[in-house]
C-alpha cells in the first residue's frame, strides 16, 4: 500500500534539452553558459545546474523533436550576465526589464536563445528599499 | 561564441514554463494526481512548486513557443509505490518502472507517463545496490 510519502516527487532532478548538434550545444551550456559538464554518453551530454541535471540529446523520435520548455536561470546580477552572455554572441529577445513587483523584491527577466534555438532566460529576485 | 562564462553566476533553475491549453485541467493533475503544492495562480497561469524549482502553467505567448514541454524528470523515493499511484489515478503509463543505468553505488530507475496535455514526463530513483 502506498502513502503518501514515497509516492511524493520531491524535486526536479533531471530535465532533457533537444539538441541538434550535440557538440555544439555542450560548448554552448558549458563556455557561454558556464555550467559545470558533468559527462558525455553517446549523444547525450550532462551537466549540472545547482543540483538539476540537465540532459541534451538528439530527439529519438519525430515526435519529441520540438524546442525546450523555456528554462529560467536565477543569477545573482542580470545585467552582468545579460552583458556576459551577449559578449559570447548569443541572441537577446529583449533587455532586462522588471516583469512583476512582488511585495520583498522586483523580478528581473532577460529572454535569450541557446545555440539550438530553444528559448531560454536569466531571472534575478533584487531585493527593494522599503 | 568563446568567451568563458565561469563568472556568469547561474545558481539553479528557478522556473521551468510548461504550456498548457486546459488550465482548469493541467492545475488538477499537477495539484491533485501529482501532489505539487500550488503556489498562487495570477490570470490564466499557475504557479506549482517542486522543491524549489516554480512550475509556470499556462498558455504560449505566441505560436513558436507552443509546443510540448521539456522532459521533466521528478524525483521520488519509491518508483513502484509511485507507479501504482499512477494508475489507480487513471494515469497514462507511457513506460512501466525500468532499470536506465546501473551506476556504481545505485539502480537509476524511470518511468515514463503523459500529463493530460499529452506531455511526456518521467519519475525516476535512485535506488541504492547492495554491494
Amino acid at each position: 500500500m502506498s502513502t503518501q510519502n514515497d509516492t511524493a516527487l520531491t524535486r526536479i532532478g533531471q530535465i532533457a534539452i533537444n539538441a541538434h548538434d550535440v557538440d555544439r550545444a555542450t560548448a554552448f551550456y558549458r563556455d557561454v553558459l558556464g555550467l559545470p559538464h558533468l559527462f558525455r554518453a553517446g549523444q547525450l551530454s550532462f551537466f549540472d545546474c545547482g543540483g538539476v541535471r540537465l540532459m541534451l540529446d538528439k530527439a529519438e523520435k519525430p515526435e519529441f523533436d520540438h524546442p525546450s520548455s523555456i528554462l529560467y536561470f536565477q543569477v545573482g546580477n542580470i545585467r552582468a550576465a545579460h552583458q556576459r552572455i551577449k559578449d559570447a554572441g548569443a541572441k537577446f529577445e529583449d533587455e532586462p526589464h522588471v516583469i512583476a513587483q512582488m511585495p520583498k523584491y522586483d523580478l528581473w527577466m532577460t529572454f535569450f536563445r541557446d545555440s539550438e534555438n530553444n528559448l531560454l532566460a536569466l531571472m534575478s529576485e533584487v531585493p527593494r528599499p522599503l | 561564441m568563446s568567451a568563458p562564462a565561469a563568472s556568469l553566476g547561474i545558481q539553479n533553475i528557478g522556473q521551468i514554463s510548461i504550456i498548457v491549453h486546459d488550465l482548469p485541467r493541467a492545475t488538477a493533475f499537477y495539484r491533485d494526481t501529482l501532489g505539487l503544492p500550488l503556489l498562487f495562480t495570477a490570470g490564466n497561469m499557475a504557479f506549482f512548486d517542486c522543491g524549489g524549482v516554480r512550475l509556470m502553467l499556462g498558455p504560449a505567448s505566441s505560436p513558436e513557443l507552443d509546443h510540448p514541454s521539456s522532459i521533466l524528470y521528478f524525483r521520488v523515493p519509491d518508483i513502484n509505490a509511485a507507479h501504482r499511484r499512477l494508475m489507480e489515478m487513471g494515469v497514462k503509463i507511457e513506460a512501466p518502472p525500468r532499470l536506465i543505468a546501473p551506476m556504481k553505488t545505485y539502480d537509476l530507475w524511470m518511468l515514463a507517463f503523459r500529463d493530460p496535455q499529452g506531455n511526456i514526463m518521467e519519475l525516476m530513483s535512485e535506488v541504492p545496490r547492495l554491494l
